[in-house]
């Protein structure tokens, strides 16, 4: 992916182009809120990771200006403040996701690589599929290798969030934020029991484990 | 005009209620005196006049009837009849024509009345001399001649002086009486005053223990200093929390530290690479745990400062609903039985986020503390007043009542917890959630046997 990174602290800026080379990521950076927004429509960025306090102009500002003039890469937005209502002030501006520092590294980079592909998968889709593990969305049910799988809502939910994301990190914030729709961290492994629920139910009558833990990171669903 | 700084003792509140109190009272004082007056003495007065006129209009009616003659003729008649009232008739030269006196008191006047207070020589009934005063009025008639009318005042004057004088004096004392009040009063204010600012002193000094006195008489000098205390005691709390908590953050954060460091130690000396990259692996989650406690510190001050949420009408059964189902198979793999008590549909005005947190902590603790075997019990229900309680019961080993209220300040980690793991945030966090939702955070016995009471902790909201 080619990633635009807007950040005016220099540190932050090296530590996320650092993460996402690592990751395999082309990665730009611009110091400051009007270049960055000129750069951002001039080059062909497959995401934008925005800072939310700028020089020269904010980050909500800086989107907004980028989605009014036609750009639609997916943005997602870097920020101390981490409140439910700045989240949702980022997300009116245009973002795609938003993500409060301080951050893991492994969650950055699963957050950019979710927004890469959300990006290429704009067609809706009405069915799913990651090597024989089938869900169709409208029918609302699961096969594996022509068996049925019978999942509560809220598996079905998480089962088709990894499944959109197959291949990639999904990491448990994520996983929160996205499936349970929670904006903070219970203390107790929740998520990893739900996890390990719904690997029972699509992996533990077959021979291929579909669903792995990323340790450190979070999970990952591959063929 | 330049109003230069006034002295001292003229800007304390004493004196300004002093004079303003002894101002009311002198000005009331002096009303009632002035009604007093007018009602006695000048009522007196008032009658007399009456009388004069009546007399003095028969008089002139008579002159007017038969002249100089007919006059004449009617003040001699009055005069046989003895009334209160003296005469002199005089012709236009000045002579005496009839009358009780020779001469006139004061010159007759060139218009028509004038009015006249003389003194007179009578004779007292054992015929000793004695000087008289009384009151007159003196009319010039058409055709020359001079009529006076006079009252002996006597008795009417000497009346009429002793009101004067009680009412002087009255009012003299009543000054003097006025300022004194004023001034006890004034006084007795502004030592409450007084001493509501050596309190506030003595605590701005650093003594956070002092506490301004209440007599009990309920005024509003003991509600001011009732809530004045309320206010210290809280800041007291607060003072003494966050020095606690200074050095709760660094127990906090030193233990994961030093691990985080002996880890990386371990790692860099290990040859073996899957060792050094286990010990890089568990680094990350030391650091991670400290950085949960710093969000949690952050999201905890915004919270108790009011800074977050966003509130509406909610029905906390769907909040319920959510983490039941969240929480369920966590108490499954920890055999614990998990019993959720649903209630229907019960609005309160909430944000979603914030109390979903506060009870995911509520169910956290429970699930941390409560050993294997045991039960967990979300309860959701009607409580007193109309308000909404969200409770979640265990049959952990509870929190002595002495306590709990120290179990939900700011870091504040009982001794038996300290080796669990958690930032000891998540019941200061739960109550502030209900701090800001305008409710409170209630602990008490979870209702089991004595050795094991486990503890039930409640979210209570003010129903919408």
């Amino acid at each position: 992916m080619r990633v635009i990174v807007i950040e005016d602290d220099a540190d932050a800026a090296a530590f996320v182009k650092g993460v996402l080379n690592e990751a395999g990521h082309a990665v730009d950076v611009c110091g400051d809120g009007k270049s960055g927004l000129n750069k951002a429509r001039t080059g062909d960025y497959d995401a934008l990771v925005v800072d939310r306090m700028l020089p020269g102009m904010d980050g909500l500002k800086l989107l907004k200006s980028y989605r009014d003039g036609g750009g639609r890469a997916p943005a997602l937005f870097l920020s101390a403040l981490g409140e439910v209502d700045h989240r949702v002030e980022g997300l009116q501006a245009g973002g795609d996701d938003y993500l409060v520092k301080p951050y893991a590294p492994s969650e950055l980079v699963a957050r950019v690589e979710a927004l890469g592909r959300r990006a290429t998968g704009d067609i809706p889709t009405t069915k799913l599929a990651v090597g024989g593990l089938e869900m169709d969305l409208l029918a609302r049910t699961v096969n594996r290798d022509g068996q049925k799988i019978d999942l509560q809502p809220r598996e079905f939910r998480l089962l088709e969030f990894l499944m959109r994301h197959a291949g990639q990190v999904v990491t448990r914030t994520m996983l929160l934020e996205k499936v349970w729709d929670y904006h903070f961290d219970p203390q107790t492994n929740v998520i990893d029991v739900h996890v390990s629920r719904l690997r029972g139910k699509i992996d533990k009558d077959f021979a291929r484990p579909l669903l792995h833990t990323v340790r450190g990171a979070g999970y990952r669903l591959e063929a | 005009m330049k109003i230069g700084r006034l002295p001292a003792l003229v800007r304390t509140t004493t004196f300004r209620l002093a004079l303003l109190h002894a101002s009311i009272f002198i000005l009331f004082t002096a009303s009632l005196l002035a009604y007093l007056y007018y009602e006695t003495a000048g009522h007196l007065g008032r009658q007399a006049e009456v009388e004069l006129n009546a007399e003095f209009g028969e008089l002139s009616a008579a002159y007017r009837g038969g002249g100089l003659d007919r006059l004449k003729q009617a003040v001699t008649e009055r005069r046989e009849a003895r009334g209160k009232f003296f005469y002199l008739l005089q012709d236009g030269s000045g002579q005496k024509i009839e009358g009780d006196f020779d001469v006139l008191p004061a010159p007759a006047p060139v218009g028509q009345v004038v009015n006249v207070e003389f003194a007179y020589d009578a004779r007292t009934i054992q015929g000793q001399p004695s000087r008289r005063s009384a009151e007159g009025r003196i009319s010039r008639l058409s055709e020359g001649g001079v009529l006076m009318v006079a009252y002996d005042v006597g008795d009417l004057g000497e009346m009429n002086q002793r009101i004067t004088d009680v009412v002087w004096r009255s009012a003299a004392v009543g000054f003097v009486l006025s300022l004194i009040g004023g001034v006890v009063i004034s006084r007795s204010a502004a030592q409450r005053a007084e001493q509501l600012a050596k309190t506030t002193e003595g605590v701005m000094g650093g003594d956070l223990t002092r506490r301004a006195p209440v007599f009990g008489s309920g005024d509003e000098f003991d509600r001011l200093s009732e809530q004045l205390n309320a206010m210290l005691a809280k800041l007291e709390r607060l003072v003494i929390s966050s020095r606690s908590a200074g050095d709760s953050i660094a127990h906090d954060l030193r233990s994961p530290l030093t691990r985080l460091r002996n880890r990386l130690e371990a790692g860099l000396r290990d040859t073996d690479k899957d060792g050094a990259r286990a010990a890089l692996v568990r680094s990350i989650d030391d650091v991670d745990s400290v950085l949960d406690t710093f969000n949690a510190i952050l999201r905890l001050s915004r919270v108790q400062a009011g800074a977050t949420g966003s509130f509406r009408r909610t029905n906390v059964t769907d909040i319920t609903n959510e983490l039941a189902e969240l929480y369920q198979p966590v108490c499954e793999e920890k055999r614990l039985a998990f019993n959720y008590l649903p209630h229907g549909e019960l609005f309160v005005l909430a944000d979603r986020d914030l109390v979903a947190q506060a009870m995911s902590n509520l169910m956290d603790n429970a699930v941390k503390y409560t050993p294997e075997g045991g039960a967990i019990r979300l309860e959701v229900r009607r409580g007193l007043n109309g308000d909404v309680d969200l409770t979640v019961a265990d049959s952990g080993p509870g929190i002595p009542p002495q306590d709990r209220e120290r179990a939900i300040e700011r870091f504040v980690r009982l001794e038996q917890s300290r080796s669990q793991p958690g930032s000891g945030l998540g019941l200061s966090l739960a109550a502030a959630v209900a701090e800001a939702h305008a409710g409170k955070l209630i602990l008490a016995d979870g209702g089991g046997p004595p050795a094991r009471p486990g503890l039930s902790a409640t979210l209570r909201l003010p129903a919408a």
